[in-house]
């Protein structure tokens, strides 16, 4: 089977950790410039070196957003960057303008992937890019599933595509609702997401048309779990998760369920079945419903989310684990809990376990007996051997 | 000079007859036009006004679906002698090259066109005009007039798209709310705004709340190099959209009082855009 590559998104180094820690094969990230998540904590170019220099050591690779939609007085900076984003081994940049592209080229061995941003939905458009000398294409989230077998089988290129995330309701790189309602410009990373905002409908004649719920444009997330094995069959290169802006509770749960799927299927296909269960565990870190839409020319309605400005969050995620010796468990606290808790610690090289909190120790050795303050470091006792990163949650289900 | 090139919303062209130059949608391959014209009307109305230069835009993002079509429509125009063909999915350039057709291209990415360079790498695979981006400084328009190699295509007037999807999502709302359908445009209110909202064949676009005016900008972007304004009659009255396209053409340094007073008697709801602002991305 063709090699497959999960790819995570990692807002900052603890984050890239993580995402590596959990089995992801490649995390991307945006740098200190030109990224379309301006708002995001980025890497500073020293957090970039550390970054690849931590993936490569695993065998990893790390890539760095250079999507945004440039302006005149953003040219003159960008050659340096590039030059240096090459001198840190990056292993390629995420471009989105053409003229970056040719930039790339002709300043640098950078390997190039074309960014979502274009939207890129057939195979002429791949052709073309592939003839700039673009290695990747990620495909618009709008790709149905057989354009994305058409393009794959006519053009011999890596394919993109994203599995799992927040979706824009409009075509990526076509909307600039923020600029105007906010002045604050999507295309150089800084979407206000007015499309999760709501409006008051009305009619040619100005009579309100208004439902239970208002209007808003707001979509349901994208999730391709189920059918994770049908595209790896496909001979896509890279399945992309979204949210570099997302907690590490939220990338490690992501990372490792996709990634437990697909080491089982690719350790056996033929006897590979899927387990629902696994959606309830994605339902945990999520804050919307999420579908497989545009993969099965689904389109509808049932797409989209009317649920008021109410999302959904939680405080699932209760800790993540520094250390572990001689049966104590060190841990870094990220939601309130107390002795008699009943958690779940999960990580990438053991099951899923459960157990019962007895004592717990502040950093004074002091017990406690519920531990209260973010990122308060605590340690108890754990019968199961954990390791750096892993992390504990609530239990709530069986 | 700077000609004046309009995008009618009418099959009866005879309101936007002011204009040197005619954008017309091309019907199944154009999104955000409002509306879409067929290739046998277009050479009609080439036939019948034979000194207007006409232009056609096949904006949509192309699927794999599209793309026969898409490749029977360029071939057929490549006969026609239209000026130039506005683009926004990259299969338009492919197809161009593979199919050695001479027509130039417009790059036309609606909200991406903000930066020389880009243009200018565009200009080499046949793009010879670039339709610049509405979300750009009066003086990031004029250093791009400076530095770009090829043509410069200015929207000066109008209802800006800031929307484009592949959804439905008026009508999604409608048949989740159970509500009755509504023939024609709809709006969409917040804060006191309105803002149209159009459901068609290709998804559906949201329009600016105002009406994009460069009226007062005109007699100084005329002494830049720039080859068309463009005119969008979308959502405006076609009788008062005859009167503003009037006030276009004529506007002057020495008269512009005098019309921007006549300008202001057709009670539009304006904005300059971001002409003068600058929009923001980092937000400390």
């Amino acid at each position: 089977m063709k090699k497959h590559e999960l790819l995570a998104p990692a807002g900052d180094l603890e984050r890239l950790k993580v995402a590596i820690h959990y089995g992801a094969d490649a995390v991307y990230i945006g740098g200190p410039s030109f990224g379309l998540r301006a708002n995001a904590t980025n890497f500073t170019l020293d957090e970039i070196k550390e970054g690849v220099a931590y993936a490569h050591q695993y065998g990893k690779k790390v890539y760095v957003t250079v999507n945004i939609v440039m302006h005149n007085q953003e040219l003159e900076a960008l050659v340096d960057y590039l030059k240096a984003l090459e001198s840190l081994k990056v292993d390629a940049i995420i471009v989105s303008d053409p003229a970056i592209i040719q930039l790339a080229k002709q300043e640098t061995n950078l390997e190039i992937h074309l960014s979502t941003q274009q939207s890129t939905l057939n195979k002429k458009a791949v052709e073309f890019f592939k003839k700039q000398g673009v290695t990747r294409v990620v495909l618009a989230r709008e790709a149905y599933k057989e354009e994305i077998e058409e393009i794959l089988r006519d053009v011999d290129i890596e394919i993109e595509t994203f599995i799992h995330g927040a979706m824009c309701s409009s075509f990526s790189g076509r909307c600039v609702l923020s600029n105007y309602l906010t002045a604050r410009d999507s295309n150089r990373g800084g979407c206000s997401q007015i499309c999760r905002w709501d409006f008051d409908l009305y009619d040619e004649n100005e009579k309100p048309m208004a439902g239970e719920k208002p209007f808003t444009f707001c979509t349901k997330d994208l999730s391709m779990l189920k059918h994770l094995p049908e595209m790896m069959n496909m001979g896509i290169t890279s399945f992309k998760i979204e949210g570099r802006m997302r907690s590490i509770y939220y990338i490690a749960t992501v990372v490792d369920t996709y990634r437990k799927v697909m080491d089982a299927y690719i350790k056996d296909p033929k006897n590979y079945t899927y387990q629902p269960q696994l959606e309830l565990i994605l339902r945990r870190v999520a804050n919307r419903d999420s579908i497989p839409q545009f993969f099965n020319h689904k389109n509808d309605h049932e797409c989209q989310y009317y649920n008021g400005r109410i999302e959904l969050s939680n405080q699932d995620f209760l800790g993540v684990v520094l250390d572990y010796k001689d049966g104590m468990v060190t841990l870094e606290q990220r939601n309130y809990f107390k002795t008699g808790d009943m958690v779940e610690f999960f990580g990438p090289h053991h099951e899923t376990f459960t157990f019962q909190i007895t004592e717990i120790y502040d950093e004074d050795d002091q017990c406690i007996d519920v531990v209260r303050h973010p990122k308060q470091v605590v340690q108890f006792s754990c019968p199961y051997p954990l390791e750096y990163l892993d992390m504990m949650r609530k239990k709530t289900f069986q | 000079m700077t000609k004046f090139m309009v995008i009618p919303t009418s099959k009866n062209l005879d309101r936007f007859l002011g204009a040197d130059a005619f954008l017309f949608g091309m019907k199944d391959l154009c999104i955000n036009f409002g509306t879409t014209y067929t290739l046998e009307e277009i050479k009609a109305y080439q036939k019948k006004y034979p000194t207007h230069d006409i232009f056609i835009s096949v904006n949509k993002n192309m699927r794999n679906e599209d793309l026969e079509h898409l490749k029977e429509v360029l071939i057929e125009v490549e006969t026609m002698g239209v000026k130039g063909i506005f683009y926004y999915d990259i299969s338009v350039v492919e197809l161009k090259k593979e199919l050695n057709l001479k027509t130039d291209l417009v790059w036309h990415q609606e909200h991406l066109t903000t930066n020389y360079a880009t243009c200018n790498y565009w200009y080499t695979f046949g793009a010879i005009y670039t339709c610049l981006s509405n979300e750009i400084t009066i003086s990031e328009i004029k250093d791009i007039c400076k530095r770009i190699h090829g043509k410069v295509i200015l929207p000066v007037f109008g209802y800006i798209p800031m929307f484009t999807s592949a959804r439905h999502v008026v009508d999604n709302y409608i048949t989740q709310m159970k509500l009755e359908r509504k023939e024609g445009m709809h709006y969409i209110k917040k804060e006191g705004y309105t803002y149209p909202i159009v459901d068609e064949k290709h998804g559906t676009t949201v329009y600016s709340s105002f009406i994009l005016n460069s009226l007062e900008e005109l007699p100084t972007l005329k002494e830049e190099k720039m080859d068309y304004f463009l005119l969008n009659s979308f959502g405006i009255d076609s009788l008062v959209f005859e009167k503003v396209l009037e006030l276009y053409k004529n506007i002057t340094k020495e008269n512009q009082r005098d019309m921007m007073k006549k300008f202001e008697a057709l009670k539009l709801h304006t904005d300059s855009g971001f002409l003068y602002k600058e929009t923001i991305y980092k937000v400390k």
